[in-house]
């Protein structure tokens, strides 16, 4: 079941997502996390965030919208409390990095790159719930390399995945950047801008207003996009992708497989069924039985063109 | 890997349904029992603790036993669980029977009615931190607003077996007397303290019931009730007194500024909206005041909560 990511050997190719695993410690009561390929932390910025008031989150059909707003417990406490248990795991560990500005970005990534039990980072461009930072930089291309080579230089032998945003014109458009910014790998897609209207106030439900969509109600477009950038951009560049939106079965991580994605990762799924990525590494051990597949690398990129 | 990851549930339980009746005009009563490592888990379950249920896989009712105001979002697809407290947890044999009284809102407790005996449900819990008893303690007076009568009710009970030496009072209010929470409607309620109200006289413990339309009870805000007995007990030594209270926020921010007018102890049970319920979400921020500081943090309800200390809490957040 193992494969190879951006140079690093993974027991298996799902990965938890950042921002639906904590860190860690939280799941560690519903499964065993070292049965997991690898695991992404919840987004940890300089300073300490409150995150934005509430209500910050509303369940739609088949999704929900989250508007947490990047709420974590900031870079030294996260060093103090959250990595001591973080390196006793045997999953391969991305922090996941944000920031208002490119500086408070290589920071963190700075006092982080020295860690042994840390595989990389994922830096995060693509948050759409802050006023400052996030999506702003991973919706214009020339910041994206910008902020992806200063955070690159940062991060020394540490593997770098850049995290998309699908609310831009062209997502290979903004993939390429960041492959010339120095991104070892992609991870896409983050959530798309959304909103919910409550019509008895004719108020958005969420406090921030908007919020980022996540679920099953994304995976097809999220599919899409993994293909997209796969045959326009990864593919060609040996750049891979780490594939998310909406899986919540196993049969969902083979559909990104098939359609580029090196690795997967489980997001809002985890919320449902806590388990549910261990659950999924069970599902995609059992297709590669009965499909007779030696490896899950075995899929990457398959789809086969229309009969 | 080579070998099928063998997934442990932990904290994820199955109940089965033993049965689930309506109760009220819109309310329900589902009876669970546990057993197995589940039943050792619940035998634990603390008041105020609460589950999330998953409702996802459930099905819809049939039209015609839809709520009309309910129809149009009936149709809408459930995704994430729904958090509930127990009203009533025992121990029976090697099982644990819990009660589940819930209110038919919307799309997800639409799908719990469909639910009978024999039925197998899925769970997370305990979660979170219930209420609990500081020493000293002689009078409790419980503070129901509407459907936040079942953790409440679940103290009632705790109280009456395991502090026999605490006496408890309760407060009830809803907004009329067909929100009122009850499985069994006293033929009539008058506004003082009685034994009339079934679920918490078979517990020997003494309510009171406010209604906002008059139409059973004290006519008025329940706070008011517990106002008044504060008042015509006044001699009491307050650090023998405590108040327990769950209902709408703005109740809560009532009972917890009457609380602290008079310097006596005061457990809220708060609500967000969570999409987990373990810490995972982070949607449920409780705004809290921190000691000696100007400063406020969020704690999550979900892991902090939902039982908080009311001096601590910074309320109103979502009584806009």
């Amino acid at each position: 079941m193992s494969v190879e990511f951006a140079g690093r050997k993974l027991a298996n190719p799902v990965f938890t997502a950042s921002g639906t695993c904590g860190y860690a410690d939280e799941l560690a009561d519903f499964m065993d996390v070292n049965a997991l390929g690898g695991f992404i932390t919840k987004s940890i910025t300089l300073k300490p965030r409150r995150g934005n008031p509430t209500p910050r989150i509303v369940e739609t059909d088949a999704g929900m919208l989250n508007a947490i707003g990047l709420a974590n417990v900031g870079l030294e406490r996260f060093i103090a409390e959250k990595l001591p248990l973080i390196a006793k795991m045997e999953p391969a560990v991305f922090v996941n990095v944000a920031g208002t500005t490119i500086e408070e970005y290589v920071a963190v990534v700075e006092r982080l790159a020295g860690e042994k039990a840390l595989a990389g980072f994922e830096l995060n461009i693509s948050c759409p719930n802050v006023k400052k930072g996030g999506i702003s930089f991973g919706i214009d291309p020339a910041q994206v390399e910008e902020i992806t080579r200063a955070v690159k230089k940062a991060c020394r032998s540490k593997v770098l995945i850049v995290k998309l945003t699908p609310t831009v014109t062209d997502i290979s458009v903004t993939a390429r950047a960041a492959i010339a910014g120095g991104a070892d790998a992609l991870s896409l897609i983050n959530t798309f801008t959304a909103m919910v209207i409550d019509i008895e106030t004719r108020r958005p439900v969420l406090a921030n207003r908007t919020g980022g969509l996540s679920g099953p109600a994304v995976r097809p477009i999220a599919v899409y996009l993994v293909n997209k950038v796969y045959r326009e951009v990864a593919r060609e560049a040996g750049i891979p992708i780490l594939g998310l939106g909406g899986i919540r079965t196993a049969s969902d991580a083979i559909e990104f497989l098939i359609a580029g994605a090196t690795a997967v990762a489980v997001g809002t799924a985890s919320f449902i069924e806590p388990d549910c990525a261990t659950q999924i590494v069970g599902g995609l051990h059992d297709y590669c039985v009965r499909k007779r597949i030696a490896s899950p690398a075995e899929l990457t990129g398959t789809l086969a063109g229309p009969a | 890997m080579t070998q099928k990851h063998e997934s442990r549930k932990k904290g994820c339980h199955a109940a089965t349904v033993l049965s689930n009746v309506r109760a009220g005009e819109c309310f329900w009563k589902m009876r669970l029992r546990f057993s197995g490592e589940a039943a050792g888990a619940f035998a634990r379950f603390r008041p105020g603790q609460f589950i999330e249920f998953d409702t996802s896989d459930l099905a819809i009712p049939a039209t015609e036993s839809i709520p009309n105001a309910l129809r149009d979002g009936a149709r809408r697809s459930v995704l994430l669980r729904r958090p509930f407290s127990f009203s009533d947890v025992a121990v029976q044999g090697d099982a644990t029977l819990a009660d589940l009284l819930y209110c038919v809102v919307g799309p997800a407790s639409l799908r719990m009615t469909t639910l009978r005996a024999g039925d197998v449900a899925s769970l997370i819990g305990p979660l979170g931190n219930g209420f609990t008893v500081p020493a000293g303690k002689r009078t409790a007076l419980l503070v129901v607003g509407g459907m936040g009568l079942p953790p409440i009710r679940c103290l009632a009970r705790l109280l009456s077996t395991e502090h026999k030496d605490v006496e408890a009072i309760a407060f009830i209010g809803a907004r009329t007397v067909a929100s009122l929470p009850l499985e069994e409607r006293p033929a009539a309620f008058d506004g003082g303290l009685s034994l009339s109200v079934p679920t918490f006289a078979t517990l020997g413990v003494h309510s009171m019931v406010a209604t906002d339309d008059g139409s059973a009870g004290h006519r008025g805000p329940v706070t008011e009730c517990l106002a008044r007995w504060l008042q015509e007990n006044v001699d009491r030594d307050r650090e023998s007194l405590i108040v327990y209270a769950c209902g709408p926020e703005r109740m809560l921010e009532a009972v917890a500024q009457i609380a602290a007018e008079r310097d006596i102890d005061c457990q809220v049970s708060m609500e967000r909206r969570m999409a987990c319920g373990i810490g995972l979400c982070q949607s449920c921020a409780i705004e809290c005041r921190v000691e000696d500081s100007t400063e406020t943090v969020y704690k999550l309800c979900c892991q902090d909560g939902p039982v908080f200390d009311a001096r601590e809490v910074v309320f109103g957040a979502e009584t806009a």
